[in-house]
């Protein structure tokens, strides 16, 4: 098996015991490894904002494709979604999404459908669009519910609405696309940032697929298309030619090779794995399955959760917690709700208020979250939720849910630590560090949880 | 002299210090002898992304295809700040007018490189790496500077600011730090110090891992660490310089001559200026960048002659591509390519370098450049720096004379 990326000059074997292609073959847990604690763990903490102990101990009782197809089930939760719908209304209506920003972190906290918000954030990375340029959070608003409508649906019809998009028109100074000196802007970004990825295309294709997208304007905070300003002329690029319009431009960049394979590297950047080069050969099952489906994300979320890729050293614990990870997860696991404002300020300081993104190619994600003030600020975050007197847990005191008695096992034990809490297990060195630090200071359960969450290893995923 | 010797001393031993921990963690110990800087040469890079109109930041006033081209957005010869009788500075940039006056100023005209790309990311990667990004590097072109010259140092660069880390500062070992303000550089912990105390204690007993993310958390973490207690330790002398405009840069650049002043031995300072993707409505957008551009390189200017480091600290501003040369019917400029880039200081050999754009011999609507980028760049490092340019830009470019 040859070594596939070159790290530090130390050839890493990317797959221990998985090859590329091998990478995409069903994970056994009879034959590879046992589905246990912190396999299921992985999981919510990938799909999901990360489980608590509670539905950790479920999963593995559930056996794992059981658990793989329940994190893929759709949940009803109508009356969660009114309620969301009256709050959104709410805080939208004028040009600030600060407070929008806020209510998007409540949903991705209290919904029943966690991968649903997270696809939803996916796509919102993808289609990265900031509302410090939009200013109206109505649109933002609007494209959320696109995006969450969309998420775990087909690509293309996603690219034809989001090509449509207030907000996105907007962002990307394309309300207005006349014939004369056609706009390049949406259909670079179309090409380079949505759909194939820089090296796919050619200049001229992106000045011809702009003469497609001529005559879309925004008026009045409306989509509308302009006969008068849209060139019926032909238009040739990806030896393509016709009288195309934008939706036919959309049609041709997604039948590219091109796109399958992009849409792949990127969802096996998301959920799999943060560092390692992504080669053609490891993404292109996934990219024919995309292919093959009709871009079904559901399909393909199936195929990554249920991978051998997934479950192996190369996956585990190899990504760095995003800022939304840390907080809503940490949030999610104390089974607590405190002041959102207050989090999503504390976000923007590291990085990652939702809404937005630091520019048009969304969060970069991996290592860049991660450097001198970031590392202290996550530390500052999470101490900061466990001190905040707004924090409150759904089951009393933090004492009775991780304390010496608690069913779920009692918080000053190595192994709750290592299946519960942390991607990569401490060493044997921080353990004992960790176990003496507790005997000696007698610290209570707040107390070790502001130390283990400022520690390296919880920020990994 | 005295009294900064002194200062260094209490600072970087931590008696002055606010302590963290308690007590001196061991990596910090040794910090004291590397403090001997204070005559070494400062650069302070002011990245402009997004793509900064050149055409309209040094304007071709007298040339008749600038107006056939900007039906818009032009500027006539008496709105200009006037250069010679072919190129002004745009109104707004009084600033670079006046460094301009007291030689302080270099303009170097038409900077890019060979096979232009007009992707954001991809341009700015290579003005960042100084390599074409289908020979991708490991490091930033300042990353390797430091790392092959300035590795015994952990603040030898400093990145200010809110946003990511740029690329130009990537190094493979140890990582650069990222301030976003200093005021919130510190760890409040709830009761006693107990986040430090957990990290320190991560941080002394680490050894490398198989996990190569977890590796890079730690060594993030011990940087975080040191730099956060030396910062924390500086007394950085209460100053209240004017001319500052309310923006981050202008805050960001305060911040930086404070430090200058407090003499941490930072080499590099690296900020970000964002907002120059001006595909509609270019004007205003425009207009209000480059006010902060010049204003806030003229405050830092200023309040830098007030002390004793002002002959050693140069600026150095770029974008990852100019804009196209005919404007589009969104009132706004797409893509483009070669565009002026500016070097400040007291030091610098003031004036225009190069000729103006040739607005007719285009490459497909955009500008030739005439100069490589990597000769501003040889420059900095050779003749500022004091560094071998060679192996960081994989080859020899010849000098443009920036520096007296």
């Amino acid at each position: 098996m040859p070594p596939i990326h070159e790290h530090n000059n130390v050839a890493i074997n990317m797959f221990d015991n998985v090859n590329p292609d091998e990478a995409w073959q069903p994970f056994e847990p009879e034959k590879d490894k046992p589905w246990d604690l912190r396999l299921a763990s992985h999981l919510y903490r990938r799909a999901w904002f990360g489980g608590n102990p509670t539905q950790i101990q479920a999963a593995v009782k559930l056996g794992f494709a059981e658990s793989v197809a329940s994190i893929l089930k759709p949940r009803r939760n109508e009356n969660f979604e009114a309620e969301m719908n009256t709050a959104a209304r709410m805080v939208t209506g004028g040009s600030d999404s600060r407070q929008l920003a806020a209510w998007w972190i409540l949903r991705m906290l209290k919904t029943s459908n966690p991968l649903v918000e997270k696809m939803t954030f996916f796509w919102h990375g993808h289609f990265a669009t900031g509302a410090e340029k939009v200013l109206n959070s109505r649109a933002m608003l609007r494209q959320n519910q696109l995006l969450r409508k969309h998420a775990l649906g087909e690509y293309p019809p996603l690219v034809q609405s989001i090509s449509q998009d207030v907000a996105m028109l907007v962002y990307l100074d394309s309300e207005e696309n006349r014939k004369t000196r056609p706009n390049e802007n949406y259909a670079r970004e179309l090409m380079e940032l949505f759909c194939l990825g820089v090296g796919n295309y050619s200049e001229q294709d992106i000045k011809e697929v702009a003469k497609c997208f001529t005559g879309c304007e925004v008026k009045k905070g409306k989509y509308q298309f302009n006969e008068y300003q849209h060139d019926h002329g032909v238009k040739s690029f990806l030896n393509r030619s016709g009288k195309f319009r934008g939706d036919d431009a959309i049609n041709i960049i997604m039948e590219q090779p091109a796109a399958g394979r992009f849409l792949a590297k990127k969802l096996i950047r998301f959920f799999v794995f943060d560092d390692l080069a992504i080669s053609d050969r490891l993404a292109e099952p996934l990219a024919e399955h995309l292919r093959a489906t009709d871009f079904n994300i559901t399909k393909a979320l199936n195929l990554i959760f249920s991978s051998k890729l997934f479950y192996s050293d190369a996956a585990i614990g190899k990504k760095i917690k995003s800022p939304l990870e840390l907080s809503v997860g940490f949030l999610h696991f104390l089974g607590a709700t405190t002041n959102i404002t207050e989090v999503s300020r504390k976000l923007a300081a590291i990085g990652q208020l939702p809404l937005f993104p630091p520019n048009v190619k969304g969060w970069e994600g991996g290592k860049n979250w991660i450097n001198a003030s970031t590392i202290l600020a996550r530390a500052n975050l999470t101490s900061g939720i466990l001190a905040n007197e707004k924090t409150k847990y759904d089951q009393g005191e933090l004492s009775e849910l991780f304390g010496i008695d608690s069913p779920l096992g009692a918080i000053d034990s190595a192994p709750w630590v290592n299946d519960y809490f942390f991607a990569s297990p401490l060493t044997r060195e921080s353990e004992t560090q960790y176990l003496n630090w507790i005997k000696r200071t007698n610290a209570q359960p707040k107390e070790i949880l502001a130390y283990l969450t400022a520690l390296p290893e919880f920020q990994l995923n | 002299m005295t009294h900064r010797r002194q200062f260094l001393k209490s600072a970087l031993a931590g008696t002055t210090a606010i302590s963290l921990s308690g007590r001196m963690p061991k990596f910090l110990s040794g910090a004291s002898k590397l403090a001997s800087c204070g005559s070494e040469n400062i650069l302070v890079v002011i990245q402009m992304s997004g793509g900064n109109d050149g055409l309209n930041t040094v304007i071709p006033y007298g040339d008749d295809e600038y107006y056939k081209n900007r039906f818009t957005l032009s500027f006539n010869k008496n709105q200009v700040l006037k250069i010679d009788d072919h190129v002004g500075l745009h109104p707004a940039l009084s600033g670079f007018d006046q460094l301009l006056q007291a030689n302080q100023i270099a303009i170097i005209q038409g900077v890019g490189y060979e096979h232009p790309n007009r992707s954001h990311f991809e341009s700015m990667d290579l003005w960042n790496t100084a390599h074409r990004t289908d020979q991708k590097s490991n490091y930033g072109w300042l990353g390797r500077t430091v790392e092959n010259h300035f590795l015994k140092e952990d603040l030898a660069a400093i990145h200010l600011g809110k946003g990511l880390q740029p690329l130009a500062l990537k190094t493979v070992t140890r990582p650069v730090p990222s301030i976003r303000s200093i005021d919130n550089f510190k760890l409040r912990s709830m009761k006693g110090d107990r986040n430090i105390e957990a990290l320190t204690k991560a941080v002394e007993t680490h050894r490398p891992s198989n996990n190569h993310l977890l590796d890079y958390i730690q060594n993030s973490a011990q940087i975080a660490l040191s730099t956060s207690q030396r910062i924390e330790g500086l007394k950085t002398r209460p100053s209240n310089p004017t001319g500052y405009p309310a923006t981050d840069l202008g805050t960001n650049l305060r911040v930086i001559a404070d430090l200058i002043e407090s003499d941490l031995p930072t080499r590099i300072y690296y900020v970000t200026l964002n907002g120059f993707d001006t595909h509609s409505n270019q004007a205003a957008t425009h207009q209000n960048l480059l006010n902060d551009l010049g204003n806030s390189i003229s405050a830092f200017m200023k309040q830098l002659e007030l002390g004793k480091n002002a002959d050693r600290v140069a600026i150095f501003s770029f974008s990852e591509f100019g804009r196209r040369v005919r404007e589009n019917a969104s009132r706004g400029t797409d893509h483009g390519t070669a565009a002026p880039v500016f070097v400040c200081g007291q030091k610098v050999n003031g004036g225009v370098i190069g000729t103006p754009p040739n607005l007719v011999d285009l490459d497909q609507g955009d500008l030739k450049y005439q100069i490589d980028y990597r000769r501003v760049y040889s420059d900095l490092l050779k003749n500022w720096l004091g560094v071998a340019p060679g192996e960081i830009l994989d080859g020899q470019f010849e000098s443009l004379d920036l520096f007296s």
